[in-house]
Formats: C-alpha cells, structure tokens, sequence
C-alpha cells in the first residue's frame, strides 16, 4: 500500500490542516467523509510495530431521546492549533512514530464517523495509551461544538462535554 | 466561521456555539478600545441574560489566546499588572464549553 495521500478529488471540500513534519503529528477539520486509510498511511512507519486506529462514530441517542441530526462547528484557526498542542505532547510522552487527528464538521449522520485518531509506536502499549489520551484530550478542550436536533418541540442542544448532561436549548 | 475585517475604531467579536444561538450572530463588530474588565457587561447590556446564560460558563480569547476575565467589580490593586484592554482591529471569541468526539 503506497505511503502517499491520496490526492483531493476536484470537488472535495478543503481539508482545514496543520502539521509538525518533524514529530509527525498531523491535525485536520473537513467538512467531507472521513477516510480511514488516508489517516492510518499518515502514521505508518517501518520502524512502528503497531498502529492503533480509534474512530468516534455519532450515536442515534442520548441518554434514551432519539437524535434526528447533528453537526459539528469549530473555531478552525484555534482548534487546530489546539489539536496540534495535544498530539505533540502526547507524541514526546509516549515515544510515537506518528500521530494524525481529524475531525469532520457540519452535519454528521447518524452512524458515520465524526472523528479518526491513528497512533504508530514501535510497540502496542504505547500505542493504546497515546491513543486514549489523544481521544480525551480533544473532547476536554479542542474548540469544537456539537448540535444534536431531538426532532421534538425543544430545538437543538448543544451538548458540553465536561458534564455530560444537556447544554443550552437553542431559540 | 469568517467574519470581515472590522472597521476603524471597533474589534471583532465571534459566538460560537450557545453564544451564536443566544444572539442569533455569529460575529459582529464593537467599538474598540474596550477594556476586558467592561466585556461582559457591554454584551449583557446588548443581549439581556446572555451573561448568566452563556457567558458565566464560557472562555474568552483574544487574537487565538486564553485570557482571564477579572472578576466583576473587582478594582485594580497596587503591583497588579496592566489590565488587559480589547484593542481595535482585535479578534475576540466567546467560548462556552466545548463538546468534539
């Protein structure tokens, strides 16, 4: 399997991105699919023994109320370097070989993969780890909101994620 | 989100996410300079409940950077450093508790 990305289809969306080319850490926003074999060839290396591939896909509830839709929205220029801060600490911590990050923004159906984290380490322990970390540390800072639409008479929410429970009705 | 370079004298000012809903904008411009100490209570004073509603729980940035907000009322004590003051041209964003994954 060839190393290189794939390059964009004309009509792709752009891809929002920063990297450290020295490090290998690698951070994007797009408002297009994710594709999981574009963000695994960023991270892989002949000296890594293990990759470890997470991808957070949007669920059809919460806490037992049906979502009908839901989108994502960011402050592109400080996400992205938030995300950028992130990967490269946990990639000095952990010894990585690479470390590559994305998330998808606007609208995600139900079911799709709203973000793709894929960790390279020359062994499997540090993989999982930096992985968890990177998973964590995203959803506790990274500028990046999410609306879920119930359908019913109450609006959208935007949902928190430092207490999990319903954010602030819209309108 | 994009929002025009502001005129003269103002700064610009981005709603994300409850900060949007709760004005109906996404940006705008006000005037500058403004010190930060005086942000809130000029945005409650155009968005009345905004402050206990979103920006109670919110962060604020100025040009990318995490600044501390004063707390209200509070006076500037001797050795303090400077207080920060909003300058025009500036790019401010209210930043309520965010929720990616």
């Amino acid at each position: 399997m060839s190393t290189e990305p794939e390059p964009p289809s004309p009509q792709a969306p752009a891809i929002d991105f920063l990297q450290d080319e020295e490090s290998n850490c690698y951070v994007a926003l797009t408002h297009d699919h994710l594709d999981v074999n574009s963000i695994m060839n960023r991270v892989k290396s002949p000296q890594a023994g293990a990759i470890v591939l997470f991808a957070g896909t949007t669920r059809d509830n919460f806490a037992g109320k049906e979502v009908k839709n839901l989108q994502y929205s960011s402050y592109n220029p400080l996400a992205l370097r938030s995300m950028l801060s992130i990967t490269q600490t946990i990639s000095q911590k952990h010894s990585l070989k690479g470390i590559a990050m994305i998330h998808r923004l606007g609208v995600v159906p139900v079911g799709e993969e709203s973000i793709l984290i894929a960790v390279s380490s020359p062994h499997r322990k540090a993989a999982w780890l930096a992985g968890e970390e990177a998973l964590e540390e995203c959803k506790a800072r990274v500028e990046i909101w999410k609306l879920e639409e119930f359908g019913g008479p109450e609006g959208g929410v935007w949902r928190a994620n430092r207490d999990g429970g319903l954010g602030e009705k819209v309108g | 989100m994009s929002s025009s370079k502001p005129p003269k004298g103002h700064f610009t000012i981005l709603y994300f996410a409850s900060a949007g809903s709760f004005t109906g904008k996404q940006s705008e411009h006000l005037a500058a300079p403004l010190p930060l100490r005086k942000l809130f209570e000029t945005l409650e004073g155009k968005y009345e409940g905004m402050k206990a509603h979103v920006l109670d729980h919110s962060l604020v940035t100025i040009n990318l950077n995490y600044v501390d907000m004063p707390e209200p009322g509070q006076e500037q004590e001797e050795g303090e450093k400077e207080p920060v003051v909003i300058k025009e041209g500036d790019e401010v964003a209210i930043i309520p508790p965010v929720s990616s994954g």
